[in-house]
C-alpha cells in the first residue's frame, strides 16, 4: 500500500457514509438474541406444524395440559392396572376404565383454570374453538391409542377390544360438552364420569352384566346420538358472538 | 379511527357493567381511569374481542369484529394485556412472548426477530431465559407487555399495565407508550393518575358504566379548580367530575 493510498484510506475513514462506522450495534444485538433465544420446536411440534399447517395452533397443542407427560404417564398406569386386573380377573376392565379416563382428559384439554392465559388466548388471531377442537382430538386419538393397546394386551376378544371406542367417543363429546359450557373441567369430569356409571348400570340392568355398555349393539344409537347433542353443544358454546354491530 | 363504539351495552344477568358507551379514537396514548367497578376492564375485554356486548355497535380497525374473517384480521393487529395475566410456570419468558406472536399469526420467519425486539424493548434481556416461575410480579408484568406488544399492534390495550412496576420501570414504560401513541391507538385502564399525566393525549373518566368525562389531561384538570379532594391538580379533577356525575 503506498503513502497515496494510506491517506485515502484515512479519509474514507473520516468520511460520513456508509462503512464500520455505521454499524448500528442495537440491530446487530437483536439478530444475535433472536437466534440466542429462539426455541427449537422438538419433532412432534414440527410435524403438527405441517399437518395443521400453523405453528401457533401446533405451539397450542404442545401446552395441552392433559397431553404432558405426567398425564399421560398416569395414564398408561391407569390402563396398565386395568390390564393386569383383566388378565387376573377375566373381566374386561381396559374397556370399563379407558372411557373414563379419556372424559378426564378430554375435560382438562383446555379452558379457564387449565390454561393460565387463556383469557389471553381468547384475544389471539389462533380461535381458541380451533385449539379446543384440535387439543380434544389429540387427546381423544392419543387415549384410543394407549386403551388399544392395553386391552389388545389384554387378551380380550375382539368385540371388546374395540366395542368401548364408541362409548368413550359419546362419555368424551358429554364431558367436553359440559366442561365447555361450564368452564369448569371439574364439572366435565364429573358428568363424563357419572354418564359412563349410567351406561354400565344401565348394562348390568338390561343385560346382567357392567359388559353391555361396550358389548350390546342396542346401545350404539343412544352413544352416537349422544356425541352428535354433545358436538353440536361444543360448538355453539364456542361459537362467534354476532349481532356487534 | 381505529375504535368506534356505538352505544356500546354489557350485562352480567342483572349487573350493568357497560351502559351505552360511544367513542371514537385515533392515534394516540387514552387514559381510562375510574373506580373500581366501573366498568373499565369489560370495555376494554369487548375491545380486545374477548367478551361480546350486550348491545351496541362494535368497530374496530375499519372491521367488524363479529364475523371470523374481520375478527381474526383484528385480532393480528391487536395487542392485549388482560388485568389477571395468566402465564405458563414453565416457559422462559422469550418462549411466553413467543407464544402469542404464534398464536397472533405472525409469519414465523418474523417471530424471533420481534420477541427479541419486544423483550429489548421492555428491558428484559438478561431474563429471557429465566422461567416464569422465578420472576417478581413487575417482571411477570413487563413479559406481559413484551406479549402485547410483540406484534407491533395498531390497537394496543392494557388493563393496569404499571401495577407492580417500580419507578423507574414506570417512567420508561410511559416512554414505551408516548412511542406506540404515535402510530398506533393506545388505551391505557389505570387507577394511577400520574400515568395519565405523563404519558396520555386524552383521558377518559368512567363511572357506573358510562363515560363521565372524556377531554385532555389539561381539561381535566382545569375541572379541579376549586376543588378540595384530592393531592394533585389531576386527582382534584377526578373527583370534581365524579362528585358531578353522581350528584
Amino acid at each position: 500500500m503506498t503513502g497515496d493510498e494510506l491517506t485515502g484510506w484515512h479519509e474514507d475513514l473520516a468520511a460520513p457514509g456508509p462503512g464500520p462506522h455505521d454499524v448500528d450495534l442495537d440491530r446487530v444485538w437483536l439478530g444475535v438474541a433472536a437466534q440466542v433465544w429462539r426455541r427449537s420446536p422438538g419433532p412432534v411440534e414440527r410435524a403438527a406444524a405441517r399437518l395443521l399447517r400453523s405453528p401457533g395452533l401446533a405451539r397450542a397443542l404442545m401446552t395441552t395440559p392433559s397431553l404432558l407427560l405426567g398425564w399421560v404417564i398416569a395414564t398408561t398406569i391407569v390402563l396398565l392396572a386395568g390390564m393386569g386386573i383383566a388378565l387376573g380377573t377375566g373381566t374386561p376392565w381396559v374397556g370399563l376404565l379407558a372411557p373414563a379416563v379419556a372424559a378426564a382428559g378430554i375435560a382438562y384439554a383446555y379452558g379457564p383454570g387449565i390454561d393460565p392465559a387463556w383469557e389471553l388466548s381468547r384475544s389471539m388471531a389462533v380461535s381458541d374453538r380451533m385449539v379446543l377442537l384440535v387439543r380434544a382430538l389429540a387427546v381423544f386419538g392419543l387415549n384410543a391409542a394407549l386403551g388399544l393397546a392395553a386391552s389388545a394386551a389384554s387378551g380380550a376378544a375382539a368385540a371388546v377390544t374395540f366395542g368401548w371406542l364408541v362409548p368413550m367417543t359419546a362419555v368424551c363429546a358429554l364431558a367436553l360438552a359440559t366442561a365447555t359450557v361450564t368452564q369448569s373441567p371439574n364439572i366435565g369430569v364429573a358428568a363424563g364420569s357419572t354418564g359412563w356409571l349410567i351406561a354400565l348400570l344401565t348394562g348390568k340392568a338390561v343385560d346382567g352384566q357392567f359388559t353391555a355398555a361396550i358389548t350390546s349393539a342396542a346401545f350404539v344409537i343412544p352413544y352416537l346420538a349422544l356425541a352428535a347433542c354433545c358436538g353440536a353443544v361444543v360448538m355453539v358454546a364456542t361459537r362467534i358472538p354476532r349481532g356487534t354491530r | 379511527m381505529n375504535v368506534e363504539l356505538t352505544e356500546l351495552h354489557r350485562k352480567f344477568g342483572h349487573v350493568r357493567a357497560v351502559a351505552g358507551v360511544s367513542l371514537q379514537a385515533g392515534p394516540g396514548v387514552f387514559g381510562l381511569l375510574g373506580p373500581n367497578g366501573a366498568g373499565k376492564t369489560s370495555l376494554l375485554r369487548m375491545m380486545a374481542t374477548v367478551l361480546p356486548p350486550t348491545s351496541g355497535k362494535l368497530y374496530l380497525l375499519d372491521r367488524d369484529p363479529g364475523s371470523y374473517g374481520p375478527r381474526r384480521e383484528i385480532r393480528r393487529r391487536l395487542g392485549y394485556l388482560p388485568q389477571n395475566l395468566g402465564y405458563y410456570p414453565g416457559f422462559t419468558v422469550a418462549d411466553f412472548v413467543e407464544y402469542f406472536a404464534l398464536l397472533k399469526d405472525m409469519p414465523p420467519r418474523q417471530v424471533p426477530r420481534a420477541v427479541a425486539a419486544a423483550i429489548e424493548h421492555l428491558g428484559m434481556g438478561d431474563k429471557a431465559r429465566a422461567k416464569l416461575r422465578t420472576l417478581s410480579g413487575g417482571m411477570l408484568r413487563r413479559a406481559g407487555i413484551a406479549q402485547a406488544i410483540v406484534n407491533e399492534p395498531e390497537l394496543l390495550l392494557l388493563d393496569e399495565p404499571t401495577a407492580g412496576l417500580d419507578p423507574e420501570q414506570r417512567v420508561s414504560f410511559r416512554a414505551l407508550l408516548r412511542d406506540f401513541g404515535q402510530r398506533s391507538t393506545v388505551i391505557v385502564s389505570t387507577h394511577l393518575v400520574e400515568d395519565v399525566a405523563a404519558a396520555c393525549t386524552e383521558v377518559m373518566l368512567m363511572d357506573a358504566g358510562r363515560i363521565v368525562f372524556h377531554g385532555t389531561p389539561a381539561e381535566l384538570i382545569a375541572r379541579g379548580e376549586g376543588h378540595s379532594v384530592g393531592d394533585a391538580p389531576l386527582e382534584r379533577g377526578y373527583s370534581a367530575v365524579l362528585a358531578a356525575a353522581r350528584s
